[in-house]
């Protein structure tokens, strides 16, 4: 079997999932007491745990473009740009049912073998449509699969938007 | 009093200034074959150079540079690891040939009464299990005569600041020579971290095939300027010399029609 980039459909499996949402939080509304001008602004809090399993698209020296599909409590697309130097950095951008949410991350990368794991924080900085205001913060780890370049990536942590 | 131990700091200065001007440092970088977007072999050839007659201080460390944006987590070099037991029990050979991610050989010059004899040793880059979160290496040299020595070296991958994107970290160990006689001076190192010579092994539908490694993936892009190293060397003197190279960026094809 050839070390090029394989494209096997078969990402690496990184454990259990912890499988769906750990919790729909709150939902609030804020009226703006005597500025009837503006809109009330509705905040959505979500404690969210997803799974992405991203295959390669494309690289250019350290730098990696994988994407694929997300499942969990964000369901939809991921796309992420990766440097994967002496320590993984890079942005992400999910597209879920009524938007995208945008942010970047870092993490260390262990060990070595076929499937190299990582692990790490993320952070929310925006998006589009009904998360354009999105922002949070969370963990993230996964694997890394030396092979074909194809990523398994799971988030925990909170979104409000 | 004060007289006297101002001489004698003097005179320590001078020492540590003149020790420092004893050696020279050059640092030649190369990557096989040379083409953007690439898989390559990067090769490093580190030279040190004492006035003649003289032997180089003893080398400590070596940390070199490397540029941004090498895929190194790409390679697919060191997919195994090898332990420093490995090594020390049955040298390179006894690690698995996965966790070779390159070679190559030392030069050492050692004082044997008034003559200096040069003594070569082949090298083995093995990939380590990690320290502290980073990416670990061993170098392993073995050189059977006129002395036979055996050495192991500690190596990391660490961050760095632009316009590198790492730096690998060497400690050497001290080589005692011939009793009475100066250490043993490392003179030349010349490495490859790539694919190239490396032969790899997977199972595949109950077989083993060998495979030749992909190799550090170069950018798209050449930067502006080159591809920048640096080289920093320490000596048991006290000495910390500076190297510096830059790859100049390919030529571009010409297109025929």
């Amino acid at each position: 079997m050839t070390p090029q980039v394989r494209r096997r459909a078969t990402a690496a499996v990184c454990g259990a999932l912890a499988a769906g949402l750990l919790a729909t939080a709150t939902q609030y509304a804020h009226a703006y007491a005597g500025q009837s001008t503006q809109r009330a602004h509705a905040a959505h809090v979500l404690s969210a745990t997803d799974t992405a399993h991203l295959r390669y698209v494309s690289s250019s020296g350290s730098l990696l473009l994988d994407e694929g599909k997300a499942t969990g409590t964000l369901p939809g697309s991921m796309r992420v740009r990766l440097d994967l130097g002496t320590s993984f950095t890079g942005t992400f951008t999910i597209r879920a049912s009524g938007g995208s949410i945008e942010g970047h991350g870092n993490a260390t990368p262990h060990g070595s073998g076929t499937y190299e794991s990582f692990s790490g924080t993320l952070t929310v900085t925006g998006g589009s449509g009904r998360y354009a205001h999105a922002h949070g913060h969370g963990n993230l780890y996964g694997t890394f699969d030396r092979n074909n370049y194809a990523l398994v990536i799971k988030t925990t942590g909170s979104l409000s938007y | 009093m004060a007289v006297g131990a101002l001489t004698t700091l003097l005179v320590c200065l001078y020492l540590v200034s003149a020790a420092s001007a004893t050696q020279s440092v050059r640092l030649d970088p190369s990557f096989t074959p040379y083409r953007l977007g690439a898989p390559v072999t990067i090769g490093l050839s580190l030279q040190i150079a004492a006035p003649p007659g003289q032997l180089p201080s003893a080398l400590t460390e070596i940390e070199v540079r490397y540029p941004e944006n090498l895929g190194f987590a790409l390679s697919g070099l060191g997919k195994a690891v090898c332990s420093p037991a490995m090594l020390e029990a049955a040298g390179a050979s006894g690690c698995p040939a996965d966790s070779i991610m390159g070679r190559g050989n030392a030069t050492a010059e050692l004082r044997f009464g008034p003559q200096l004899v040069s003594e070569r040793a082949s090298v083995s880059i093995a990939r380590a299990p990690d320290q502290e979160g980073h990416i670990a290496l061993l170098l392993y040299a073995s050189g059977p005569s006129p002395v036979n020595t055996q050495i192991l070296s500690p190596a990391q991958l660490l961050p760095s600041s632009p316009p590198f994107g790492g730096r690998l970290n060497m400690q050497l160990p001290i080589i005692p020579s011939v009793p009475g006689a100066a250490d043993v001076a490392i003179v030349a190192l010349n490495v490859t971290i790539g694919p190239q010579g490396l032969t790899y092994y997977e199972r595949a539908e109950g077989a083993t095939l060998a495979y030749t490694p992909k190799g550090i993936l170069l950018p798209n892009t050449c930067p502006h300027g080159g591809f920048p190293f640096a080289a920093t060397f320490s000596f048991l003197d006290g000495s910390h010399p500076e190297a510096r190279a830059v790859l100049p960026c390919p030529r571009r094809r010409a297109h025929r029609r």
